[in-house]
């Protein structure tokens, strides 16, 4: 493993990688714009130019392989005119959009050029037009006079997605990054040339105008779409409710992790996350009169844990009957097995639903499963066969039924009728919520902490973004409100703790890339 | 002193197109006798001697560049000849294309063998439609008659020559832009390293040698690398084709000795300048050589002594601009063509060379403060040293030393708002 | 929408012996779009699926090789097209009076074509390396040089005389020189 100097601090790397790769291993930060660690190398911006001593020319960090003993400048005089010089040349046709660009605030032409720009326009001529604001697929906006062809969208098109929708046309400055002529960017990896574009050339439809980046707030989570797992961060603004509607979560952007999703994300996990803002259960209801009415949390906890504790009594545990879910968190589906499992000793408890159609299924992120932890319910001990529960519920072997998330098809609904009290505890309406007798308003992913175990038994971890939305309460504080109405001794406070009972330590001790079970 | 002719001994006689005539005046014995008598190594070391360097524009030593090829990767090694010759006011290969074909494949052949190469593409230029026509009937007859083919010569060594033509692109005569060319993407120049002789055609060990360079090796296998040495000047060999043109009485292809005076070439063989004008500046290699002033026409044509006058020889085009040329417009029609060559790929050529253009544009529109000539100064550095390829340094080199060396006329243009020169250019 | 490009049946062989000079099927780009050209005259969104097929890319790096280069035709031109050369040398030489001249004596702009599509022509700043004759013009195949108006007026009147049919009968004039 070589040892090379960067700003004079020694470093040792590995063999073969390039000299941009060993600056951040210093915490030297290069800019570059068509550097990409998931691309191919282009070295075409020169943005990354350094000096490396007993070389004639300033070289490019990102191509430069890294030699034993080698010398690297980052910060030196040349380097830094150097950096101004390309600036200076990618602003020459570049529009003064940013009042109106939704690039602003997280742009990489803004923040290189106000960390070392020469500030002073030196440019008097006409600036060249070209298209703006084009709509090129279904989530994705071009805009060329801002693209600095950077070439990391058209590199992406070739080598992720691989669908060869955009190329680069023309020569020179006439050069232009567009669509072939009758296609779409419709790939399902599309949005994430919104990621890697740099400028505000390539911007998301669903976010254009909607918030300005200085106002999100981040925290990490992971995505919900699948079993995959991929790791997701959610931008959300909560300081400003009269912008967009008042949508909390603004977008989703990947985040990286090697072992799971690397820098991607599909387009329906990017771009599935309105059940989090929209179409909530936002109070518990109880059934009056054949109608769901809006009821008290005391109200419906009591009557919930009275039927529970009196189910219990008559009929013993095969009297009640539990359909989890795998899009609960493990902690959650942990604390249902407690309670449920091992407090009541109720064996009946499913978590799998027979009439869920497959998704769309490839050879890179997405996967047919769509439920983000069926591999933690499987864990859990339950049963795969909720057939047989809901056709007991219906048959009234089980009295009391209890379904977490669910949203079953007809033939379920049909069986649901028949059963004699069933319990709906969920974060979103579904059409079995509404066929129910008490519905319980619980929280998204987005609203506690948890743990997810995707299809190849990752453990990955994901943050409380914001405060449940109205009345909706996490899963484990529901359930404790249930164990202590009915008497059990019950110290679990939070997820931490079931967590911790679960795999015997703490998040603290988590990877951060996840753990394999 | 009778000049040598040795590449341009056939110009103008069709005769020579014809492989018989060819052979039956010495053609062929060159790449008879390396095929014959001398092994590979052989032939390298007498290139090596010979002083014989690249005539398309970079003047690298012949000999040098073939020793790099590696022999021992496993991949077949390739030979592209460059034939794209499109620098402003280069013409010189063409008539090697037009009146002797035969030299060229000659020379390939003399290549091919001493690297070890069994596959050549000669790259054409596309506008050479005619040119091109005649080497492909030059090819097609060296395979009838066994010149190409399974056994060249008649020697255990096959040699397959195909003829690439190109669609109109001077990028594609940079020798890595020819090679994206040749493997039919954009002629976008390559990250160096690695280097063609290493990674060149299909990610095989490849020598990319220009028409001229290899119309010599024939001359030089016969009568050996010291004679060919002798011709030329110190680390300068042999003779090479000029291409002279703009305001002389005869322009023209001349063939002269490397070192050979520029006076000589633009007085005696040119005829002197046009109209009896008096002489004001000349390129002496190609719109990208920075252009020299009357005063430093005094000059050596060769190599060395072109770099030491802070231009090249580059690809001896030799342009002469008599008292009628402004040299503000000549700058602008220089960048015009470098703006509209750019391939595009990285930031300080694309976007340098069109706003240069543009600020010249600006210059002879009356547009322009003394402060545009402080830019265009600052723009060539920037635009040196820190691009792909060389299209960029070469751009800011010939506009820098119009800029520099004629700055009254630049000044004149921005004061007064037009031309003291002549208006009618 | 008109109806899907293919090769001639020689057109076709053309094509076969021309991917045999490569070892990859791709290299044949600007051999196969010559061809194309040849046969249509432009290269139409028909004739760049085609190339993509038969070449096996995608369809979108067969347009950036078109826009790339200069030489190919995305718009029907003239049956004789004209490139006057306005690099150094020619300039030196007078090409904007010749411009001009052309200009005037065609009655249409630079990059247009006559309204009898006898003509269509363009200045271009590009070198076409013919310096020693500047200023010229190429007329298709042809270079013409040391022009004057007089020498313009008699290059055209010729090329009108000779004027083929289609572009295929330049294919026959020309068998045995392969160009492609």
């Amino acid at each position: 493993m070589p040892i090379i100097t960067i700003d004079q601090q020694e470093v040792q790397v590995e063999a073969g990688s390039t000299v941009i790769q060993a600056a951040e291993k210093v915490g030297a930060y290069v800019p570059r714009y068509c550097y990409h660690p998931g691309l191919s190398i282009a070295g075409s911006c020169r943005m990354c130019l350094v000096e490396i001593e007993n070389m004639p020319k300033l070289a490019i960090a990102c191509h430069t392989q890294v030699q034993e003993g080698m010398q690297v400048l980052t910060q030196s005089d040349q380097v830094t005119h150097a950096r101004r010089a390309m600036l200076e040349f990618l602003l020459v046709d570049h529009p003064l959009d940013c009042p109106v660009c939704d690039q602003a605030g997280e742009c990489d032409l803004q923040n290189f050029y106000m960390e070392i720009g020469q500030y002073d326009s030196r440019f008097l001529e006409d600036k060249n037009k070209a298209k703006k604001a084009t709509v090129i697929g279904p989530h994705v906006i071009l805009d060329q006079e801002r693209c600095i062809l950077c070439t990391r969208c058209t590199r992406f098109c070739e080598e992720v997605s691989q669908t060869d929708e955009l190329g680069v046309f023309n020569r020179g400055n006439r050069s232009a990054i567009d669509l072939y002529p009758g296609r779409t960017l419709d790939n399902p990896y599309s949005g994430n040339v919104i990621d890697i574009c740099p400028v505000g050339a390539l911007t998301e439809r669903e976010f254009r105008f909607q918030c300005r980046v200085w106002y999100l707030r981040q925290q990490n989570s992971i995505c919900t779409g699948c079993s995959r797992g991929c790791n997701v961060s959610i931008h959300y603004n909560d300081s400003r409710p009269y912008k967009a509607g008042g949508k909390r979560v603004q977008r989703l952007k990947p985040r990286f992790n090697p072992e799971v999703n690397s820098w991607w994300i599909c387009d329906e996990g990017r771009f599935g996350y309105e059940f989090i803002d929209q179409n909530r259960i936002e109070v518990p209801y109880r059934r009056v009169g054949g109608k769901l009415e809006a009821a008290a949390w005391s109200d419906v906890v009591e009557e919930v844990s009275t039927a529970l504790k009196t189910a219990l009594e008559k009929f013993g545990p095969q009297g009640i009957g539990i359909i989890a879910s795998p899009q609960l968190s493990n902690e959650e589906l942990h604390l249902i097995h407690k309670l449920f499992g091992e407090l009541m000793g109720i064996e009946g408890i499913g978590y799998h639903n027979p009439w869920e159609p497959e998704g769309l299924h490839d050879d890179f992120l997405m996967r047919a499963d769509k439920n983000p932890n069926r591999r933690g319910a499987e864990e859990m001990g339950f049963t795969k066969d909720s057939l047989s529960l809901l056709e007991k519920a219906a048959s009234g072997e089980i009295k009391v039924l209890y379904i977490f998330q669910h949203n079953f098809q007809e033939e379920a609904k049909k069986l649901l009728t028949q059963v004699e009290y069933v319990i709906f505890q969920g974060s979103n309406w579904t059409d079995t919520a509404d066929c129910c007798d008490i519905v319980i308003p619980s929280t998204t992913h987005a609203e506690e902490e948890g743990t997810f175990t995707n299809f190849e038994g990752r453990i990955q971890h994901f943050d409380q973004v914001f405060l449940p939305l109205s009345e909706s309460k996490n899963g484990i504080e529901i359930m404790t409100l249930l164990a202590e109405h009915m008497n059990y001794e019950w110290p679990y406070f939070g997820p931490d703790d079931a967590f911790l009972e679960w795999q015997g330590k703490s998040y603290q001790e988590l990877n951060d890339f996840g753990d394999l079970i | 002193m009778p000049i040598e002719k040795l590449v341009s001994e056939h110009f103008s006689n069709p005769e020579a197109r014809k492989l018989a005539w060819y052979r039956s005046h010495g053609g062929y014995e060159g790449a008879g006798k390396a095929l014959d008598e001398m092994t590979p190594q052989e032939v390298t070391d007498e290139v090596l001697h010979s002083n014989l360097r690249g005539l398309g524009g970079a003047g690298f030593p012949t000999g040098r560049k073939w020793a790099f090829v590696p022999r021992d990767t496993g991949k077949p090694i390739y030979l592209a000849v460059n034939a794209d010759e499109s620098e402003p006011g280069t013409f010189k290969d063409r008539y090697i294309l037009e009146w002797d074909p035969h030299r060229l494949l000659e020379g390939i052949i003399i290549c091919a063998y001493a690297v070890g190469i069994h596959t050549a593409y000669i790259y054409v230029r596309g506008e050479y439609v005619r040119p091109a026509e005649i080497l492909q009937a030059a090819i097609d007859e060296a395979y009838r008659e066994g010149v190409l083919g399974k056994r060249v010569l008649g020697q255990d060594f096959s040699l397959d020559v195909y003829l690439h033509r190109g669609a109109g692109a001077y990028i594609c005569g940079e020798e890595t832009g020819l090679l994206e060319s040749l493997e039919g993407k954009k002629g976008w120049p390559r990250l160096k390293p690695p280097f063609p002789a290493v990674v060149g055609l299909f990610e095989s060990p490849t020598v990319i040698n220009n028409v001229e360079t290899l119309a010599h090796l024939p001359k030089i296998m016969v009568n050996g690398s010291q004679w060919f040495a002798e011709i030329g000047c110190e680390r300068n060999g042999g003779t090479r084709l000029f291409a002279l043109s703009g305001s002389v009485k005869k322009p023209g292809v001349y063939e002269l000795p490397l070192g050979s005076s520029l006076h000589e070439l633009i007085y005696q063989h040119g005829g002197g300048i046009l109209d009896d004008k008096a002489l004001k500046a000349v390129i002496p290699g190609g719109a990208s050589a920075a252009v020299l002033t009357q005063q430093e026409t005094e000059i050596q044509l060769d190599f060395d002594s072109c770099i030491k006058a802070k231009s090249m020889l580059g690809s001896g085009a030799v342009i002469v601009m008599n008292e009628d040329v402004c040299m503000v417009k000549a700058a602008h029609n220089i960048m015009r063509f470098f703006a509209h060559e750019s391939c595009g790929q990285c930031t300080p050529c694309r976007e340098g060379t069109a706003w240069v253009y543009r600020i010249l544009t600006r210059i002879l529109e009356g547009n322009a403060t003394p402060a545009d000539i402080h830019y265009l100064l600052e723009i060539a550095d920037n635009m040196s040293g820190t691009s792909i390829c060389a299209l960029s340094d070469g751009a800011a080199m010939s506009f820098r030393s119009y800029v520099k060396k004629f700055t009254s006329e630049f000044e004149y243009h921005i004061r007064h708002g037009k031309c003291d020169v002549n208006e009618r250019l | 929408m008109s109806a899907a490009f293919e090769f001639t049946p020689e057109n076709q062989q053309r094509f076969e012996e021309i991917l045999s000079r490569y070892p990859r099927k791709r290299a044949a780009m600007l051999p196969t779009l010559h061809l194309a050209q040849q046969q249509q005259g432009l290269i139409t969104g028909e004739v760049e699926l085609f190339v993509a097929r038969i070449l096996e890319v995608p369809v979108v790096d067969v347009r950036e090789i078109l826009t790339f280069y200069t030489l190919f035709f995305r718009r029907p031109m003239g049956r004789h097209h004209i490139r006057l050369c306005m690099s150094i040398s020619c300039w030196i030489r007078g090409a904007n009076q010749i411009k001009d001249y052309m200009t005037r004596h065609m009655g249409v702009e630079s990059g247009e074509t006559m309204k009898d599509g006898s003509f269509s022509w363009e200045a271009v700043p590009d070198c076409l390396g013919a310096c020693e004759m500047a200023p010229m013009i190429q007329l298709d195949k042809d270079f013409h040089g040391s022009l004057t108006p007089d020498k313009i007026r008699h290059i055209l009147a010729e090329a009108s005389k000779h004027s083929p049919g289609s572009k295929d009968d330049e294919t026959k004039k020309h068998r045995n020189a392969k160009t492609n």
